[in-house]
């Protein structure tokens, strides 16, 4: 039943026929109705025919039967009549009174046929009136058998009828249905072959079916062709992008809105150490590590980055003091949480303004700070005092005795030297982070941070003109013997800007000149 | 259809019946069967076999005389011969019906109407004896 239900489903012959046999079947027991009902009435009329036939034939003896009351002769006539089928009950009645009464009298109540009967000798004289009743059985039993017989005459119809319409419709449509759709399905669509239209139906509508599919096919094959162009055409322009992201020095990446990297091109891994082969697609590396900062700041970074708006740009300082490594980067969104960013490495370019910088804080002779470099310190140690009073700086000035009778001596060569001893002398003398300057000639400035205790500073003095005193080897036979003039003053005590802290560093160190040269003098010690 | 024969019987008749054979019949009965009159339709009832008694209670005894027969049916019923022969032939076999008598000689039927009171019979007028009495009288002419 359920593979009926299936079949049915999937079967538009058997449907269709099913649907013309439902059709037909109606119209047939409609017609079949129709007919029983005509027959039925032709039937009654033939019968009724019949019956008045039967009557002319035995009138005569009914006649003289009733003419002579004679009872016999009536059965004779009733019994012959009822041997004839159609006759249900014979009824003789003569003058009021039944002569005779014959049939089955339950027979049916169909209308009985009456007629008069005159003697037979003279006319107009009514003997009596015989009535006929028709079989009404026998009226159904031939009904019946004419309905069977239409019946099955409409059956045969129906079932050829079913028949025919399921061969055509298999013939004409579902065959020629089911083989373009084989065909349809062998088909090999990208090379733009075609259906062919089935023969016998080039003008009707499975024609035009598969010219339609055809025509379709032309359509897909050629926007098919277009596609792979454009897919050949991106291939070539994603290599050439890819060629550059693989080859260019700048390091390119992508991270989310939470740092981490979500691609980056070789030059990005090489600039910051990691393998090439790292797979970054987890998203498990963070730029703030990569970049030794707090991930707040990375954020800061992402959040500043708005379309339409210039790049975010940051630099950071990558390694330790002596490896250091500057990368420039600049970061854009270009998509929501999507943000792409190109890197360099300007550590040369870093290095190269540093250099600058450095020299020109820088006195070439010495490697000692310049008179700019102490302008510059001095200016950060005013603001290095605001922020900690409590540092209190220590400028000591001086310059050298009898430099200018060593120069003069030994020559300009030998008198460089001499600056170059003493600058190291100095250097050696004070920690890393206290800064020294040649102002120029034999005058040197050492700024130490505060806070100095008196007794220590006074030991570095004395050092100082201790070693100063010391004769400075030239060369194999000839050495020089130099002194010094040193002045003192504090910042924060003695002065409060770089201007008057110089002024009075260079008062003490006159009064020290005075005082016979070779000693030191502290700018508090005579002002107070 | 039944016309079609009776119409031809009249115009054979009519044409060609001589007028010898067109004397007068009559019915008679012997004065004991108590009757002097009988009407057309009492004659047919008794010598069809209807009727078994004349109208007087006697029992009736109808005889056909031979050569008048046809004659007298022709002008009782309007049917001939061969038509009443079958009409009796019918009836034979039920037994509950049986023909008139049949006589060739007018002088046997007039004996039998001695012999029998409720015999009757029927014969020319011109020789009806004088102790027969006529019940009824034809006309002439074949009625209708």
């Amino acid at each position: 039943m359920k593979s009926f239900a299936r079949l049915f489903r999937t079967r538009l012959a058997l449907r269709s026929a099913a649907l013309t046999l439902v059709a037909v079947g109606l119209l047939g027991a409609l017609s079949l109705i129709g007919a029983m009902m005509i027959s039925e009435r032709r039937e009654r009329n033939e019968q009724h025919q019949r019956l008045e036939e039967l009557l002319d034939t035995v009138e005569r003896t009914v006649q003289i039967a009733c003419f002579l009351d004679n009872r016999d002769l009536a059965a004779e006539v009733a019994s012959g009549l009822l041997s004839n089928g159609i006759v249900g009950r014979v009824r003789i009645v003569q003058a009021g009174s039944v002569l005779l009464e014959m049939g089955d009298s339950s027979r049916g109540s169909a209308a009985a046929l009456e007629r008069s009967v005159v003697s037979p000798f003279v006319a107009n004289d009514e003997v009596c009136r015989i009535y006929l009743t028709p079989n009404a059985e026998q009226i159904r039993q031939s009904v019946f058998e004419a309905s069977l017989f239409t019946a099955i005459l409409l059956t045969l119809q129906l079932i050829g009828i079913g028949t025919a319409v399921v061969w055509v419709i298999v013939r004409l449509v579902t065959r020629p249905i089911r083989d373009v759709s084989r065909r349809l399905r062998e088909l090999d669509g990208e090379s733009g072959e075609k259906l062919l239209v089935p023969p016998g139906n080039e003008q009707d509508e499975l024609g035009r079916l598969v010219m339609s599919v055809n025509a379709m096919i032309d359509r897909l094959v050629s926007s098919l062709r277009g596609e792979r162009e454009l897919r050949v055409r991106r291939e070539v322009e994603e290599r050439r992008f890819r060629t550059i992201f693989d080859n260019v020095e700048t390091g390119i990446f992508e991270v989310d809105g939470s740092g981490r990297l979500l691609s980056a091109n070789p030059a990005f891994k090489g600039m910051f150490g990691l393998p090439t082969a790292t797979d970054l697609s987890p998203g498990m590396v963070r730029l703030c590590d990569l970049c030794e900062l707090s991930p707040a700041e990375i954020g800061g970074l992402l959040a500043g980055c708005e379309a339409d708006r210039p790049a975010q740009q940051l630099e950071v300082r990558l390694g330790s003091a002596g490896h250091s490594r500057w990368i420039a980067m600049l970061v854009n969104v270009y998509e929501p949480d999507r943000y792409q960013g190109v890197a360099n490495d300007v550590t040369e370019r870093h290095l190269a303004t540093q250099a600058a910088e450095q020299m020109a804080l820088t006195d070439p002779l010495t490697g000692l700070g310049n008179r700019r470099g102490l302008t510059r310190r001095l200016e950060q140690a005013v603001l290095g005092l605001e922020a900690n009073p409590a540092q209190r700086p220590v400028l000591i000035m001086l310059d050298l005795d009898r430099f200018k009778q060593a120069n003069d001596t030994f020559g300009h060569a030998m008198g460089d030297r001499i600056l170059q001893h003493v600058a190291r002398l100095w250097t050696e003398l004070v920690r890393d982070d206290d800064f020294v300057a040649r102002l120029g000639g034999d005058e040197f400035v050492v700024l130490l941070n505060g806070p100095v205790r008196r007794e220590s500073l006074e030991r570095i003095l004395s050092r100082f003109l201790e070693l100063v005193n010391m004769p400075i080897p030239l060369d194999a036979e000839r050495s020089a013997r130099v002194g010094a003039s040193l002045g003192i003053a504090t910042l924060g005590e003695d002065a409060h800007t770089p201007e008057t802290l110089l002024g009075h560093a260079d008062e003490a160190m006159y009064r020290a000149k005075r005082a016979g040269r070779n000693c030191y003098r502290f700018y508090a010690d005579e002002a107070g | 259809m039944k016309k079609y024969p009776l119409l031809l019987a009249l115009l054979i008749l009519s044409l060609s019946v001589p007028a010898s054979l067109r004397a007068e019949l009559v019915v008679i009965v012997h004065p004991s069967a108590e009757t002097d009159q009988l009407s057309r339709s009492d004659l047919i009832n008794i010598f069809m076999g209807r009727y078994r008694k004349l109208p007087s209670g006697v029992a009736a005894l109808p005889v056909d005389l031979g050569p008048l027969r046809e004659r007298f049916y022709r002008q009782l019923v309007n049917k001939d011969l061969a038509e009443i022969n079958s009409y009796w032939a019918r009836l034979v076999f039920s037994g509950q019906a049986s023909p008139p008598l049949q006589l060739a000689e007018e002088k046997e039927m007039l004996a039998y109407l001695r012999r029998n009171p409720g015999a009757i019979g029927f014969i020319d007028r011109a020789n009806v004896p004088e102790d027969m009495v006529v019940v009824l009288a034809f006309p002439d002419r074949t009625p209708q």
